[in-house]
């Protein structure tokens, strides 16, 4: 929790840090941005002040220049002097009159006019492009022309030259300084400026050279490089010469940076919104990972549960294949998380077999654990040939010693004498055993003794029931009667003995029975506990016939006749059956063993009725069991007939046995035919 | 030609039946064993001989009124698929 904690404040920290780094490099983009948008304004600004100026003074200068086309047309003359004086009269700096070839004819300044020497100035000729373009003027392309207001590359004067087409081939032209244009100009185009306004609050201002301001935005006061209003507005502005009027274009830095605010604002509010889903998602998908690393470790610590419960239990069934007095089924689901529980069987003398379930407190790892050390203590008390109460209070001693956890495990044991069918029984706090027999099925009630390892030194008490042959004994744990339905309601004891008074053949299809109908019943509902179950059932004392052969085709027909009237009785399917399995038995036995005797056991076996047969020999040792079955497969001309016995033994009988014992091979083959 | 089979067929009868199988030269033998109770691999052995012979002489061998556990057998042990049962 702890480690969840920190690592929720180190992911908000990251959080937090990301968002201001993103706000800060949103701030300052932003705010480049809008200087160069401010700037990309002004520029757009100055370029439509061009447009609107130069409209404006063309308009003007026009006017004057057919003035002196009117003059000079009317008979002024023009000579160079006469020419400064209407000039000077027209208010502009200088008059030239050029002929259809583009020289200066007449003019004002007479450096411009032919001398000897040097020619007159001509149009035509000119590197000067936008004084050659005057030549429009002769071939027709304009009626008047206008120069923009520039240094004149030959002389190096600022002027602005105006044409108009001469009536009689050429044209004339006048030139205007600075000082000629502005008082021309000014108080016309003193209206245009009037109400130019740039982005909000911004404007232009258009000066004369010598500062006075024509225009009627109120400047601000300039500081050094800066422009700044009395509350401390700063401007972005520029200055550029148009028509010889210094214009300054300037917008208030607030104003720009609104749009910078605003989009400064949007990316805050939408950076704010990302981050917090993006810490979300982070923080989900980490806890997501820390869950499912959590829940894997579990599912493993489970599964280690789960198999340190099931390798420590016997499960090959029929455990003891040529045990013809009782059978013994036993089976558990563990639940999702490991309950402990276990089963376990084994002999404790020649004829007393000990069965046992057993149920340890608490669930996972820990009960496995201790599930194994209780299993593992009773084991070798029992096999000691003790008394089963006695194995349990050695064991209950044990298990307490230092049992800090207060683990412990409830059982019930019984001890089945094989001849006689009489149990003793042992109850450690363990769910009553059903006794079934005569179409019956009954609790076998007893006053249970303290679980295994609860307390030290306790006196255990012991039970006894007596078995008739065909009588079974059914334990369980409590993850079969207490599994609970959808609505809560527990399985219960009643719908299980209902299910075991069911007649039906094996101990197998009987534990099969209880489980289906316990999941019938729980259908939805997750297993709660694990479920375990033994059957055991006692079939009493077989019949057995016994006789001895040598390896003759003699004796086999003997023992084949032998065999027959032992089985006299039997259904005659189950003893043609028997009879090819003992047949092809015996055969091998005569032609491949190499044995000098062997003998043949036919074992009656009740409860139900079923016959073994046990084969042995002292030939060479022989596994039918694990040699490959033949290809049964092949066309006629293929097929032999090696093999075939064996493949009809194992296919018809069960259990088949084998084992090699003293000397002998000692095959057992069985058959049960029904209740 | 029929044959006809009486008794069960084993290790100890094989021989005997074995010996009785003549079959000459009938191009279509049948081999009756509505009297044979059950067979072990010892008949099988005869049985797929006689078989092989009839093919090798182009004549036709079938196995007539098969009992229920001689069925099994010949059906555990793909017979069934071999012979001509009929």
């Amino acid at each position: 929790m702890t480690a969840r904690r920190s690592l929720n404040l180190k992911l908000a920290c990251s959080v937090l840090a990301a968002f201001l780094l993103s706000m800060a490099f949103s701030w300052f983009l932003h705010d480049h941005l809008s200087e160069r948008d401010a700037y990309a304004l002004i520029d757009r600004t100055f370029d439509n002040v061009q447009d609107e100026l130069a409209d404006c003074v063309n308009e003007r200068l026009v006017l004057v220049c057919m003035a002196a086309r009117e003059a000079l047309e009317d008979g002024h003359p023009d000579d160079p002097v006469s020419l400064m004086k209407l000039a000077h009269e027209l208010r502009v700096t200088e008059i030239s009159v050029a002929d259809e070839k583009g020289d200066i004819v007449r003019s004002s300044v007479t450096e411009y006019l032919a001398r000897p020497g040097k020619p007159a100035f001509n149009f035509a000729t000119t590197d000067d492009e936008a004084a050659k373009e005057m030549m429009g003027l002769v071939d027709g392309r304009y009626t008047e022309y206008c120069q923009p207001f520039r240094r004149n590359p030959a002389s190096g004067n600022w002027r602005k030259f105006i044409g108009v087409w001469r009536h009689k081939g050429g044209f004339f032209e006048i030139g205007c300084d600075a000082h000629a244009l502005q008082s021309l100009a000014r108080s016309t185009c003193v209206d245009l400026f009037r109400n130019w306004h740039v982005a909000g609050t911004g404007g232009i201002v258009v000066t004369t050279p010598s500062g006075l301001v024509l225009s009627d935005y109120e400047e601000p006061n300039r500081e050094g490089t800066q422009f700044q209003e009395p509350d401390g507005t700063l401007f972005y502005w520029k200055r550029k010469e148009i028509e010889s009027f210094p214009v300054y274009v300037m917008i208030p830095k607030g104003s720009a940076a609104v749009q910078r605010d605003v989009l400064v604002g949007a990316t805050a509010t939408l950076n704010g919104a990302a981050l917090v889903f993006v810490a979300l998602l982070v923080g989900f998908v980490i806890s997501a990972f820390v869950r499912q690393q959590i829940r894997a470790q579990a599912a493993k610590e489970m599964k280690m549960a789960t198999d340190i419960q099931l390798s420590a239990l016997p499960k090959v069934f029929p455990p003891f294949p040529d045990e013809t007095r009782f059978d013994i089924w036993a089976s558990m689901e563990t639940a999702k998380e490991v309950g402990g529980d276990f089963y376990d069987f084994y002999f404790t003398g020649q004829d007393r077999v000990l069965f046992l379930v057993a149920d340890v407190s608490g669930k996972g790892v820990p009960a496995a654990m201790f599930m194994m050390r209780a299993k593992t203590l009773l084991k070798s008390a029992a096999q000691t040939g003790k008394p089963v109460v006695q194995a349990f209070e050695e064991v209950n001693n044990a298990l307490s010693e230092g049992n800090s956890s207060c683990t412990f495990v409830t059982a019930w044991a019984g001890e089945l004498n094989t001849r006689t069918g009489h149990v003793t029984f042992v109850n450690a706090g363990h769910n009553p055993p059903v006794v079934i027999r005569g179409g019956k099925a009954e609790l076998l009630k007893s006053r249970p003794s303290l679980a295994l390892g609860a307390m030290p030194d306790i006196h255990y008490r012991v039970g006894e029931v007596q078995l008739e042959p065909g009588d079974s004994i059914y334990l369980y744990t409590d993850g079969i009667v207490e599994q609970p339905d959808a609505s809560e309601s527990l399985y219960g004891e009643e719908r299980m003995l209902k299910v075991l008074l069911d007649p039906v053949r094996t101990g197998k299809d009987v534990l099969d029975a209880v489980l289906d109908d316990v999941r019938r019943y729980s259908a939805g509902v997750e297993q709660a506990d694990d479920r375990t179950q033994l059957l055991i059932r006692y079939r009493g004392e077989p019949d057995v016939v016994s006789h001895e052969y040598v390896p003759t085709m003699e004796d086999l027909a003997r023992a084949t006749d032998d065999l027959a009237a032992a089985l006299e009785s039997v259904p005659g399917k189950a003893k043609n059956k028997l009879l090819v399995a003992a047949d092809e038995i015996f055969a091998n036995i005569v032609r491949h063993s190499g044995a000098t005797r062997w003998t043949l056991s036919v074992v009656l076996t009740h409860h139900p009725e079923g016959v073994r047969l046990v084969i042995s020999d002292d030939g060479k040792p022989f596994d039918p069991l694990i040699h490959r079955d033949p290809d049964t497969t092949l066309s006629a001309a293929e097929r032999d007939v090696g093999g075939l016995g064996i493949l009809i033994v194992k296919k018809t009988m069960s259990p088949v046995t084998y084992r090699r014992r003293n000397g002998n091979n000692i095959l057992s083959i069985g058959k049960d035919y029904g209740d | 030609m029929t044959i006809a089979v009486n008794g069960r067929v084993d290790t100890v009868t094989a021989p005997e039946l074995e010996a009785g199988l003549k079959f000459g030269d009938a191009t279509c033998v049948v081999i009756d064993l509505a009297n044979v109770p059950y067979m072990s691999s010892a008949g099988l052995r005869l049985l797929l001989s006689a078989h092989k012979t009839m093919l090798g002489k182009g004549g036709e061998l079938q196995i007539a009124n098969v009992q229920e556990s001689v069925r099994e057998v010949l059906d555990i042990t793909g017979f069934s698929d071999i012979l001509n049962l009929v």
